[in-house]
């Protein structure tokens, strides 16, 4: 059966403005780095706002069937799986690289475990 | 989108190789873009003095290797888990072929024809046209069910012979490891060119297999294949073999026994192999295409559905009737398979060679007698609630096949894009970190995973924002 298209053109620019940010946070994570993050971390709250744009604007006009709306967000929900794994394996990758870097800095604890690390700042003194 | 992640992703790494190779020597510039290949820098270490033969102490230049073990483990899980979901993506694309819920696709399409064939058949009971039809659908139906065994088949057939081409990779790159072990034990001297082979080795090891490597005396590395098997130890090969797991299919004969990863001594070591390659293959051989086309554990979704249609349909028939006054003739059954292999119903699923339209029981013998009773039953099957089979219509059923095969290849193709990401994040931090401090080290993980932490729970916020969202679009 052919759907009709209800939303606005406000909602659509909201999702496309979403996956359009969602695309720029994929090609900024390419490379690590802590700008990169943070810029990430940024655009994705943008996201956030223009999907909230989007839930705004379908519960005041309401909503219809749109297989082609849905299918957008349907896509943008397997993008954010995709960074979702990303992250969660990212976190594995640092935290166990983390603990080979501890246990070869400090060695083990009497327990076995990598010896906590502690990060001081070298003070040099002259004169 | 993956495509071009992947492609920008490449790029990158590119440009971050080519910036690195201008500052540093003639050796590093040639070899900058050579597979696993890592800086060179000179080291200066005073000798020890020798009381025996009264050499001076002094100093000595020595080359060292600014290869970051724990970046290389890092590069390697990330390797591993991505030849898992690459393999996992492989072999299960063919899948959606058999497993397409589109009014196109054999087995939803079959089932219609012969459901409206039943229809067409409960206006008329007599019409020997409608009888006809009937049979023509149910003909259709159980090619479509025997295509699908075995194209099945054909796919398990396909991941047995990777198993075992896997396994023959794996050996190969252990005997590459142990050829280089025994250069190490001729000449201890570190050498870059060596070095960077053994690496590139290891990668594509990762890449088939979870291997853990230790390094050892002399410049020899220890390969552990599950972290617990020694693959290669010293200058020996432990080579592993891929052969059938005879045990698995007691609880059914035909179906085919699972396939099962053995050491050097024959222990079975499947269980030890958890990323790689190797691993996405034992799991679709294992595991998903067992849950389809049945297995040593289990009947198959496939043939469950297949019985499942054929006895509900036998059944139906079976209390109808083909008399209209007592004495009342009871039905033929439409379908037969061959039932003492439960794992191979689908593949035996055909037509009743001796049933002849006259034979089909449209009637309903009652009380009250209803001409046409049994054939409008049997038209209204696939639609009743609860369904027949576990609660659920044929048609629905297989819907729900559709749905496990999609969520697994969906789950595939997340895992590559998300661990393509991730090696090239592991190999760009890789080639960051050859040369610095431990300390430098530890501050850039510490400062990149609280960023990432910030991140990702962004990522949570917005997956919930996006549930909500989807719930707001009716469909």
């Amino acid at each position: 059966m052919e759907t009709t298209i209800e939303y606005g053109g406000d909602a659509r620019e909201c999702l496309q403005a979403a996956r359009q940010r969602m695309r720029q946070v994929k090609r900024l994570l390419s490379k690590p780095s802590m700008e990169a993050a943070d810029e990430s971390a940024a655009l994705l709250r943008d996201v956030e706002v223009q999907l909230g744009c989007v839930a705004a604007i379908l519960r005041q006009n309401g909503s219809k069937p749109d297989q082609e709306f849905r299918s957008g967000v349907e896509e943008l929900q397997d993008e954010v799986a995709v960074l979702a794994r990303y992250f969660a394996e990212a976190d594995k990758m640092f935290s166990g690289w983390l603990l080979a870097v501890r246990s070869r800095r400090g060695g083990y604890t009497n327990r076995g475990q990598a010896a906590p690390l502690v990060l001081v700042k070298k003070l040099s003194v002259e004169g | 989108m993956g495509s071009l992640f992947t492609a920008l992703t490449s790029a990158g790494q590119s440009l971050l190789a080519f910036e690195q190779a201008m500052d540093v020597t003639e050796n590093n510039v040639t070899n900058a873009n050579s597979p696993g290949y890592a800086d060179q820098l000179p080291q200066m270490l005073s000798q020890p003095f020798q009381t025996g033969t009264g050499l001076a102490g002094g100093v000595k230049e020595v080359t060292q290797d600014t290869r970051d073990s724990y970046a290389d483990t890092a590069v390697q899980q990330q390797l591993s888990l991505q030849g898992m979901y690459q393999q996992l993506q492989t072999t299960l694309a063919p899948l959606q072929n058999v497993f397409d819920v589109s009014s196109s696709s054999p087995i939803p399409s079959a089932l219609n024809q012969l459901f409206q064939s039943f229809s067409q058949w409960s206006t008329q009971p007599n019409n020997a046209n409608y009888q006809t039809a009937v049979i023509d659908a149910a003909q259709q139906t159980a090619t479509a069910f025997q295509q699908a065994a075995v194209q099945l088949g054909q796919i398990q057939t396909d991941a047995t012979n990777d198993i075992q081409t896997t396994v023959t990779q794996i050996n190969q790159d252990a005997a590459a490891v142990q050829s280089y072990n025994e250069s190490m034990a001729q000449n201890s001297t570190p050498n870059a060119g060596l070095s960077a082979q053994l690496e590139s080795t290891l990668e594509n090891l990762s890449s088939l297999a979870n291997v853990t490597v230790i390094p050892g005396n002399g410049g020899m590395v220890t390969v552990l294949l599950g972290g617990q098997t020694p693959l290669v130890e010293g200058t020996q090969v432990n080579a592993v073999s891929a052969g059938n797991d005879t045990a698995s299919n007691a609880g059914n004969p035909g179906a085919a026994p699972n396939i099962s990863i053995f050491d050097s001594n024959g222990n079975d070591i499947t269980s030890q192999i958890t990323s790689g390659s190797l691993a996405g293959l034992l799991n679709a051989r294992n595991t998903l295409l067992p849950s389809l086309i049945g297995g040593g554990q289990q009947v198959g979704g496939l043939n469950t559905l297949a019985q499942g249609l054929a006895d509900t349909i036998n059944n139906a028939l079976a209390q109808g009737t083909t008399s209209s006054a007592p004495p009342y003739q009871a039905g033929s059954p439409l379908f037969t398979y061959n039932s003492s292999s439960p794992a191979g119903i689908a593949s035996t699923l055909a037509v009743s060679s001796t049933i002849t339209g006259s034979q089909l029981a449209a009637a309903s013998a009652g009380p009250p007698y209803t001409a046409n009773g049994e054939a409008l039953t049997l038209a209204g099957l696939d639609s009743s609630t609860p369904g027949p089979l576990d609660g659920q219509g044929f048609t629905q059923y297989f819907g729900s096949l559709v749905s496990a095969v999609g969520n697994a290849v969906n789950n595939a193709n997340t895992g590559v894009t998300a661990q393509t990401a991730l090696v090239a994040q592991a190999k760009s931090l890789q080639q960051q970190v050859s040369g610095v401090s431990l300390d430098e080290e530890a501050i850039r993980l510490v400062q990149l995973q609280s960023s990432y932490d910030a991140v990702g729970k962004v990522v949570t916020e917005i997956n919930d924002t996006l549930t909500s969202l989807m719930n707001m679009i009716p469909t």
